[in-house]
Parts: C-alpha cells; structure tokens; sequence
C-alpha cells in the first residue's frame, strides 16, 4: 500500500472518493458557476488591502492599544502596560519572583534585542535558557529544559485586539512549547504587533502565503488566557495541560 | 463503529429522567453554557449576530453544493505543504489507515486530542489491538476514557460525572488516594499526561475545519492538550468529516467568532492551532510527518438528499443540545450513539440507517429552540419531521417507528377529519357516550367533566397515560357559528 513518501496515500485514490462525491451531488466535473471570490484575490488586491489595513492601524493606535488590553484582560490574561524597556524589565522581574523561579526559557526573537531580560533575570540569581537550536543544543535537550522550568517569555507575531489574543507563527528560535509547557508564560507585546480583527489577521497571513509562493509556515496559533478546563462539573480550574498564569506585557 | 444502542431509546430515557444525578449535572449545563452564550450575544448585539450567522451558513451551503471542488483544491493544497490527505470511505476504512500508519511507523503510544469523529469511527479499540497505547488527553475525554465510557455532550464529554464519581474513579484505576477537590483532580490528569505527551510517537487530533485554499488543519481548545498532541510527537495525524471543508482562510474569521460563543460561551477559547503540513527544517518543534484522514462515512447520503443536506453545515458547537428541552431531561447517553440532542437526532439515522434508529426523530418536542440557537441556522425541526415522516411512509417495515395500531389509527383519523359529515356523526355518537359516562358516579374516566383522564381502551389510554384531553363541548365551533348566523339573519 505504501508508495514513495512524497504521494503516500492510503483509502480511497482521490478520483474515486470525488467521483462518489459528485454522484451525491447529482453532477458532472464542474467547478463552481461562480467562483468564490475570496479565492480569485490577486496579489495586488490583497497588497492593496494590506496597506489599507497598516494605514488604519497607525491611526488608531492608541484606541487599539486600550482594546487590546481590555479584550486581553477579559480573555484570561493579566495585562501589564508598561511606559518603557525599564518598566516592562521590572514587572517581569515581580512575576519571576512571585512565581518562585529558578528557570527560565525564552524564544530567540527580535524584541529580547529591544528589551534585555536576561541580563535583569541573571541578576536574580535565575537561570535562563533561550531555546534555539544549535551544535550544542538539540530539540531534545531544549524541550527537556522547557520541561525543567517555572516560565516561559515570548514575543508575539501578532496581538489581536479583537480577541485579546496572542498570535504565534513558527519560525527559527521560537518553540511553541515555551508559551504552553511551563506553569507561567509572559507574552511582550509592541505596538507594532497589533492588529485591530481577525479580518486583518488572516488577510495579512494570505498575502504572505502568496508572496512566499504557497507556504503558509507549519502553524499559527493563538493564545488568550491561561489554560483552563470545565470539564469536571462545569467548574472552571485553570492550567491544565497548559499554563496557569499568563501575563501581557504591552509596550506603550 | 461504536455500539449502537439506538433502539433502547425510550427504556434508556426513562432511566435517565429517574436519575436524579444526571438531572443535577444537566441542570448545570444548561445555567452554564446558555447563559454565558446569551450574554455574548448581547455583547455583540443581536442584529451584528445574525449577520455573522447568515455569512457562516452562506460558506456551509457554497461549501457542500461544490464540495468536491474543494476537496480537491485541498488535496493539493495539503500535499504541496508537505502532508498527506486520505480519503476513507467508511470506518474500517479509516481506522484502517490510521493503523496502518502506526503499524509502519512502529508507534508505540498515541495521545489524542477530542475528536467525536475518531468516537464514531471507535477507533481506539483497532490501535489497541495492534499494540499501540492510546491516552486521551483532554480532561473529560480521559475521564470517560477511565470509566470506559463514552461522551455523553458534544463539547463537555464527561458532564454527566459528578466529582465524586471522577475522585472515585482516579482512585480506582490511579491507584491515589481519594480526593475530591476539582483543582487537585484537573493537576492528576496534567501530571499523568505530561509524560505521555513527551512519550507518545503518534498525535491524533480532530479537526473542527480544514482550509481548502491552504491546506490548514483548525483546532479549537481550552487546556492547551490539542496543541501538546499536535506539537509534541513525530507524526501527526488528524480525522474529520468531508464536510469540515471552507473555502477561504479568510472564512475563519467569522467562524472563529461563531464557534466558542455558541459552545460555551467564551469570546475565543484560550488556544487555537491551525496547522499546516508537517515541522518545516527551520521549525524548533513539530511532527515530522502530517496526515488528515477525511471520512465519508455516510456523508454523502446527507449530501444527496436536498432535505438533509444543512445537517452537513453543522459545526459541532453543541448550542442544541443545551437549549433542547428532551436533551436537557435524558442526557447524550440515552440517544443511544456517539451524536446525541437535536441534531445528534437528525444525523445518526443518516449515518447507521433508520432502521436503527427510528426512534430519534421522535424525540424533540418541535419547539424550534435548536434551530433559534444554531450559529449556521440549521433546520433541525424541519429535517425531524422530514425523517418522521420517513418512519411513518417507508415501504421498509423495519424503519417505521409506529406500532400497527398507530398507523391504522392516524389513518381513521385521518378518514375523520377530511369528511365534515362523518365527523359530525362522530362527535354526535361521542357527546352520546359521554352522557352515558356522566351517569356512573365518580367515574376515573373524566376530571371535572372536562377533562379525560383515562381513555378506555388500551391503545387510547396509553396515549392518555401522560396527557388529560379534553372532552367534547356541547356544541362545536361549527354550531355556534350556524346558530349566531341565522340569529343575525332573523
């Protein structure tokens, strides 16, 4: 049944199950009388739209910023608005602390250069790993240290006013594991990341999956609030499979 | 396919409704998940609500009627991100598949995130057999994974446990001590899974929509276990209905708003993975190797029948069964399958025939309250009674739901009501006997004289046996009418 890896498809061959398909439907091979028009967007259409949606935000901003943390405070999360690099360092200085830390990990991404937590968290006597691949350190040995420890600090791709959600998309030095296995995760934001709606989000993301010729990247995930469960009589209890504490760092 | 125990319909409600436990954990359901759905929808307002409503039913409908368009538009789309797309025509077929990538893969422990199609398909057992150890992740499917029971709600599986009953559970099969306190019990299961997670080869997910124009697996959870499942081992493999397909990225926006207001009434579930193909070489984490298993299954009956084709758009939110007045009195196990309420009504006779089932379409009092809460306005009373009257008219005897007597009785009345004069001849004969009933001195037959309390006759006092009717005026509508007539004529 197997065939070479590339086509590997077991079940039903694709024609057979479309045919049965069609024969439900009552028809020929025919593709739909008017075609969706979200599907027939061009590049350029989308490109346009983009640079609509970036010109509204940058006149919004601020009203954007008071949304998103309202929405984020309504979803879960605990929202800290910090004025400066020194301010937002300080406020995660008191989360590690309250939390009783001794490790840390954080993805390698660009807002770490804007704001040096490690140095801060150092001083504290805390261990912080930032979890990026190299000769040194294998998948394996970065998701045990991700297991090994209290919290866990990311950026964000993205924060969804709308929502109150943190957007997360896969790249060299960010692990998904950093904001869902350790007990507390700290998200920092920058006014830069905030979108007003899901609408912009996902035309942003289409646009990028054509200008990277049909590659949408492994994943994109939102986060919004702490993990949480009411399976067990309707009762909430938070950090289930994921973590219990999650904190919003927003610059500005 | 799992056990079917559709046809002890009416024994296992009757159960149900003597259970007073199961009637305290519906109770809470119903306070819960409706409330909050309803203050959502405040939030939103009301006009903005059926706006969105009617845009997700719009996709559901474009979606089905092309469906086989963008099937394919998927196909290639899910290959070119590096997955693999299987189509299964039935459940063998698909727990064949999942297997057969377990068994070549050499996996050794699955986890596996909610997935009521993976409960229709019964698929842990066939893993089981061939070796492999399947945890079910999510808090209420691990439950009733423990009990060896199935989920008895289409989001909140294991409602119908008391705390108790889960605290004597993990004591049982845990071995720790009893412990009754919800947040200790909820950090068991994070500790026990934990390692499975890291353990498990093979991660098996749901998916609650797939994204033709990119290939794109949607999850939607609030522990965090979909992501674990779908992040953590080295294959990934996700099962779902043909019919989860939408055309657009883009789509998702409104289902996203949709989906956790009407399920439980949350803006957005805490977590949200959609996934495309497998760990790219940069990636840090991430299956090495993606395949979504679609399933017929039945589908294409539903989607060939123009009367059953909305019972397709449905998007699993369960909003249908909070509000249903029959589900929130018998629970999901009394429907006898994996699907329970309204619309659990309208598919399971789609998916294991009639036959077998003939008894739900009868089990929903018409209120139309399923079809006011839907998110994709769905007409599920309508399909009810395009199913009743299936049951009545099939030429098949076995898929009839009335005994004989039933049938030959609707028809007399039938007979009755369509001739004005034997009717009035009927209603003559039946003031005469009910003259003669008036005689006999505290008779159990009537209430007051205006109500029957006991049809004479068992057919008939079956019928009365949970309803008073009312007993013949002394005169009709019809003769008042006349005689008011000929007064103003006079």
């Amino acid at each position: 049944m197997t065939t070479p890896e590339s086509g590997e498809m077991l079940g039903v061959p694709k024609e057979d199950f479309l045919r049965s398909v069609r024969e439900a439907l009552g028809r020929e091979d025919v593709p739909p009388a008017e075609l969706y028009p979200r599907l027939t967007e061009t590049q350029s259409e989308l490109e346009d739209q983009a640079a609509q949606i970036r010109r509204r935000l940058e006149k919004n901003l601020p009203a954007l910023l008071d949304k998103l943390a309202e929405m984020a405070a309504l979803g879960g999360w605990n929202v800290y608005r910090a004025s400066g690099v020194e301010e937002a360092i300080g406020y995660i200085d008191s989360v590690a602390r309250d939390s009783e830390a001794t490790n840390i990990v954080r993805s390698a991404q660009d807002v770490f250069d804007q704001i040096p937590v490690d140095a801060a968290l150092a001083n504290l006597g805390l261990k912080v790993t930032t979890v990026l691949r190299d000769d040194e350190n294998s998948r394996e040995a970065l998701r045990e240290e991700i297991r090994q420890s209290e919290i866990g600090i990311t950026g964000a791709d993205y924060a969804v006013a709308e929502t109150g959600s943190l957007v997360i998309l896969p790249r060299r030095g960010l692990s998904r594991l950093v904001s869902l296995v350790p007990p507390v995760h700290i998200a920092l934001v920058r006014p830069e990341d905030i979108l007003e709606s899901l609408d912009d989000l996902f035309l942003l993301r289409r646009l990028e999956y054509h200008q990277r010729g049909g590659e949408m990247g492994s994943y994109l995930n939102f986060i919004t609030g702490p993990s949480r469960t009411a399976d067990i009589e309707m009762t909430i209890v938070e950090g289930v499979h994921g973590p219990k504490e999650v904190h919003m760092v927003i610059l500005g | 396919m799992p056990e079917i125990k559709t046809k002890q319909f009416s024994a296992a409600s009757v159960a149900a409704i003597n259970d007073p436990k199961l009637r305290r954990a519906l109770d809470r359901v119903a306070s819960g998940f409706e409330v909050a759905r309803l203050e959502r929808i405040e939030e939103v307002t009301p006009d903005v609500w059926e706006v969105w409503k009617q845009e997700a039913r719009d996709i559901k409908v474009h979606t089905l009627d092309h469906l086989d368009y963008y099937l394919d538009l998927l196909y290639t789309n899910v290959t070119a991100a590096g997955g693999h797309l299987h189509f299964a025509k039935d459940a063998d077929q698909a727990n064949e598949i999942v297997a057969h990538i377990a068994r070549t893969r050499n996996v050794k422990v699955a986890t596996k995130s909610k997935s009521m199609v993976s409960e229709e398909l019964a698929l842990n057992p066939v893993l089981e057999a061939i070796g492999v150890e399947v945890w079910e992740t999510d808090l209420g499917e691990y439950i009733i994974q423990l009990a060896e029971e199935t989920p008895s709600h289409l989001v909140a599986p294991a409602l119908h446990k008391s705390k108790e009953d889960v605290a004597e559970l993990f004591a049982e099969k845990l071995g720790i001590p009893y412990d009754e306190d919800i947040d200790h019990m909820a950090a068991t299961a994070r500790m026990v899974l934990r390692d499975k997670f890291m353990e498990a080869d093979l991660g098996i997910s749901g998916a609650n929509f797939v994204v033709a124009e990119t290939g794109t697996l949607v999850i939607f959870t609030n522990e965090g276990n979909g992501r674990l499942c779908t992040s953590a081992p080295r294959i990934h493999i996700g099962i779902t209905g043909m019919e989860k397909v939408i055309p657009s990225l883009q789509d998702m926006a409104v289902f996203i708003r949709l989906l956790p207001r009407s399920a439980t009434g949350q803006r957005i579930t805490s977590y949200l993975s959609m996934i495309t193909g497998p760990r790219r070489s940069d990636d840090e984490d991430g299956p090495e190797e993606f395949h979504l298993v679609l399933v017929d299954n039945g589908r294409s009956r539903m989607l060939a029948d123009p009367a059953l084709r909305e019972a397709l758009y449905c998007i699993r939110c369960g909003a249908c069964l909070n509000i249903c007045p029959v589900y929130q009195r018998i629970g999901g196990h009394a429907y006898g399958w994996v699907y329970p309420g309204p619309i659990g009504a309208v598919v399971t006779p789609n998916l294991i025939g009639l036959k077998q089932a003939s008894k739900l379409p009868q089990a929903s009092s018409l209120c139309g309250a399923c079809r006011e809460v839907c998110p994709v306005k769905i007409d599920i009373p309508r399909m009810l009674l395009d199913l009743r009257k299936k049951t009545a008219e099939s030429p098949d005897k076995s898929e009839r739901s009335a005994p004989i007597i039933e049938r030959i009785l609707a028809k007399l009345y039938v007979r009755l009501m369509s001739s004005p004069r034997t009717l009035a001849m009927a209603v003559t004969c039946g003031r005469f006997l009910q003259k003669v009933e008036r005689i006999v001195p505290f008779s159990p037959l009537t209430k007051d004289g205006k109500w029957i309390k006991m049809a004479p006759l068992p057919p008939l006092s079956r019928w009365t046996r949970s309803r008073d009717l009312p007993t013949l005026p002394k005169q009709t509508f019809h003769e008042v009418w006349k005689k008011e007539l000929s007064r103003d004529d006079s």
